[in-house]
């Protein structure tokens, strides 16, 4: 009926062999990873060695649920797919919303580690207890939205929930993705191809069970008046309204709208791209919290005309309209909806996909790819139609460009050659978010040594900006001043990057989602480290809660460093190092490699790594009891 | 005059699917979390776009109470909802093939039927809907607050023809 939350359990798969079995998590190992992220570091680290190849048998996937997931605790659905990235050959996490994480730990299991490679398509099926490998050879090549049809009728149950990939994750698109109930997607770093490398066609969870905390009312309490207090943030509220396309308005005032392949930071008509215009012109239809959530941030839309396609489906994020639609010269709000409609029904990242596709028409415009090239696209900037019959062919490797592309942006530009890479917005294989890095300097440096390339989506630094008080509250209790609370500052950087590592991967551990506690704060190391300690029954303070996200860090890191990683890949992409913002209140700004260098000097000697290598020392890996798992990558010190 | 009836006020357009609900149902009448042992559910109609709670309406005409061969299903007269004496229950599942919502169900776990009681006039989840999706208030029961509830879902519908 129910179990308690502190009894972590895993699921293993070995798809070569077709054998699950069951395994619990140490007491003592939920305390120190604090669960999610952590127990997933853990596992990976251990698990594989290093140089596996990413889409061989001998990588690995660690699914893993919040150790708060399925409570009231507030936005705290959010699951992790952890695995060797195909794109980067290095660390990938990804983290998902939806409904997927809740159920599995419904269904008595916190963790999925799949390992080995199946003969054929195969679809996981957990029932509760009752665990299935089957056939999916019916399934191989749908579209992520028919699968889930497919797979609730053929299990005769609506309420099951999904993971599943599409035809790029099975056609090993170095961007693809696994969507997750429906509207969610796990995206970076090719982490669908993984799965498609493993003949995994989809994961299908039914859970009928219940979970219990230590002190269930007192937990039950607090988390409800964390639940208010975030739903009052007016944060939450502008998430609510316009979802997180609407700070569109707010970044073409400040000059950071990456646009034309990151070449400018305004585009003609960027309201169309906002989530206001969805709102006022009618295209919203609905909005959808993911497990738990009281902000409600994802979209539901349709489109009006019908020009470029029918659409009544999930709403386009701010990512993706910025790297489907402003990076490729795009602002029809029409065709920005069916391209989001195709990255999500076909597998793949937006944010990848959007870059990929920008810098091919950069390198288009600039003569070097042509028709002939492009297998007869007309790659202009703002092409809609083009872009839409390439992410067809991207998903499905179809003819020889798109073959090229589907590899990222770092592969085809070696390629290609011609300075190309110059404008390759990538950095260690992955495509930057569109975040412009050069005007905010925290950002700059999370981003450069971000473990899996460059986004904010392993930790994210927003409280520099010093929009609210709240963020600049929480610059002053890191630095001792809220002055720092000033993006273009490269003083105090680096302890204002390594608090928002903590916090983030503390959050993601719990299963928070990150906007509760990096982007509005009313989820903070206080209120997570007494729930975490109610929930489990285990006392933890907010010291123990932010060496536990130390951790996670420190070990993703020594996981690169055994991939032969060292300081010089972390770098940002060339054009964000070299070439300055071109107009508006940033104009002349730049991040380069000097000043990256001083950045990277002050977080590396924080963190206590070896500053000439960014390889942690051994000190440090046995202060954070971390010498037994990673001591074989450190350095003497 | 109507028949004094208790009921939550839904407004299916803007129920987020969060299923804060469920996990407060589940708490109050079971002490742990578990959508499955929820009163309310929430089920996602995604092709539309919308989401829609169920839960036992306490309908005057209540099919559950005559289809139930021992007497266990019934109309209190302190809290005007329909009920289940649990252990007069058999768990023979004829009131849920009688409800026309299927607001009424067996979980595997269980041995008897589980229905709404609203929390004996405080249901414990109203309060957990920040987004006004569901509301209680036994002063403006219930006609009034539904026909706009579902005006709007209606008027949602024949704009999105």
């Amino acid at each position: 009926m129910s179990r308690p939350i502190s009894q972590q359990r895993i699921l293993n798969v070995d798809l070569t062999q077709r054998r699950t079995w069951a395994e619990k998590v140490a007491q003592d190992d939920l305390v120190k990873y604090l669960g999610g992220r952590g127990i997933a570091a853990k596992l990976l680290y251990e698990r594989t060695r290093g140089g596996v190849d990413p889409l061989g048998s001998d990588n690995v996937m660690v699914f893993a649920t919040g150790a708060l997931t399925g409570t009231n605790a507030p936005s705290s659905g959010r699951s992790s797919v952890t695995c060797k990235s195909p794109a980067t050959g290095l660390y990938l996490k990804v983290s998902v919303g939806g409904h997927v994480g809740a159920e599995l730990r419904y269904a008595g299991w916190d963790y999925v580690v799949v390992s080995g490679t199946a003969s054929g398509p195969v679809y996981l099926w957990i029932d509760d207890e009752h665990v299935e490998i089957r056939d999916a050879r019916h399934l191989w090549g749908r579209g992520t939205r028919e699968t889930d049809d497919l797979l609730k009728a053929e299990l005769g149950d609506e309420a099951i929930r999904t993971a599943v990939i599409g035809p790029a994750g099975e056609n090993r698109v170095l961007f693809s993705c696994i969507m997750v109930t429906r509207y969610n997607s796990a995206s970076r770093g090719g982490v669908g191809a993984v799965m498609g490398s493993k003949n995994l066609k989809a994961i299908a969870v039914r859970g009928r069970g219940g979970l219990s905390c230590a002190s269930g009312k007192e937990y039950y309490a607090l988390a409800g008046q964390m639940r208010r207090k975030l739903a009052a943030d007016s944060g939450s509220e502008s998430l609510y309204n316009w979802g997180t396309s609407g700070s569109i308005p707010g970044l073409d005032e400040m000059g950071m709208l990456a646009a034309y392949n990151f070449s400018r930071v305004a585009i003609d008509h960027s309201e169309r791209l906002s989530g206001q215009y969805l709102l006022d012109q009618g295209y919203l239809i609905g909005r959808e919290s993911c497990f738990g959530c009281s902000t409600a941030c994802h979209r539901y839309v349709r489109t009006l005309t019908d020009e470029w396609g029918r659409v009544r489906d999930a709403g386009p994020e701010l990512e993706t309209v910025l790297s489907l639609g402003a990076e490729c010269g795009i602002t029809d709000t029409e065709a920005l909806l069916v391209a989001n409609r195709l990255c999500n029904d076909l597998g793949m990242d937006t944010i990848s996909a959007g870059h990929v596709i920008s810098w091919a028409m950069e390198t288009y415009e600039r003569g070097i790819l042509d028709k002939e090239s492009t297998d007869g696209l007309d790659l202009r900037f703002g092409n809609a139609g083009a872009q839409h019959t390439l992410l067809n062919r991207l998903a499905r490797r179809e003819g020889a460009f798109a073959d090229l592309l589907a590899n990222g942006t770092r592969h085809a530009s070696q390629e290609v050659g011609r300075d190309s890479g110059t404008w390759a917005i990538q950095a260690k294989g992955l495509e930057q978010s569109a975040v412009d890095t050069r005007a905010a300097k925290s950002y700059a440096l999370a981003f450069a040594v971000n473990p899996r390339g460059p986004d904010h989506l392993m930790t994210e630094t927003f409280a520099e900006f010093g929009f609210t008080q709240e963020s600049r509250d929480v610059i002053r209790e890191i630095t001792g001043d809220e002055a720092y609370a000033n993006p273009r500052l490269t003083e105090k950087r680096a302890d204002i990057v390594r608090w928002h590592e903590d916090v983030y991967g503390a959050s993601e551990a719990l299963g928070f989602c990150v906007f509760t506690s990096t982007a509005a704060f009313a989820v903070n190391p206080r209120n997570m480290a007494q729930l975490f300690s109610l929930g489990m029954g285990v006392p933890l303070d907010e010291k123990q809660l932010m060496l536990g996200g130390r951790r996670m860090v420190t070990i993703e890191r020594c996981f690169n460093v055994r991939e032969g990683a060292r300081r010089q890949d972390d770098v940002l992409p060339w054009r964000m190092m070299n070439e300055k913002v071109p107009t508006g209140t940033n104009a002349g700004m730049l991040t380069d490699q000097a000043m990256l260098d001083g950045l990277l000097d002050q977080y590396y000697a924080l963190h206590g790594w070896d500053v000439a290598t960014a390889v942690p020392l051994r000190s440090t890996l046995a202060r954070l009891g971390l010498a037994e798992l990673c001591g074989d990558v450190a350095l003497e010190g | 005059m109507e028949a004094e009836i208790l009921n939550l006020t839904l407004d299916v357009a803007k129920c987020t699917a969060c299923r804060a609900c469920e996990l407060a149902c589940s708490f109050a009448k079971e002490g742990f979390f578990s959508p499955s042992l929820s009163r309310i559910r929430i089920m996602q109609a995604h092709e539309a776009g919308l989401n829609v709670p169920i839960v036992c309406v306490n309908c005057a005409s209540a099919p559950c109470i005559p289809a139930c061969p021992t007497g266990a299903v019934y109309r209190d007269r302190t809290v005007p909802v329909v009920r289940i004496r649990e252990e007069e229950c058999i768990g023979c599942g004829e009131c849920i093939r009688a409800c026309p919502f299927g607001a009424v169900d067996r979980p595997q776990c269980k041995e008897v039927a589980l229905m709404c009681d609203l929390c004996d006039g405080n249901p414990a989840c109203a309060p957990e809907c920040i987004y006004g999706a569901l509301t209680f208030d036994p002063k403006r029961q219930p006609a009034e607050a539904k026909r706009w509830a579902t005006a709007k879902v209606i008027a949602a519908r024949v704009r999105e023809k």
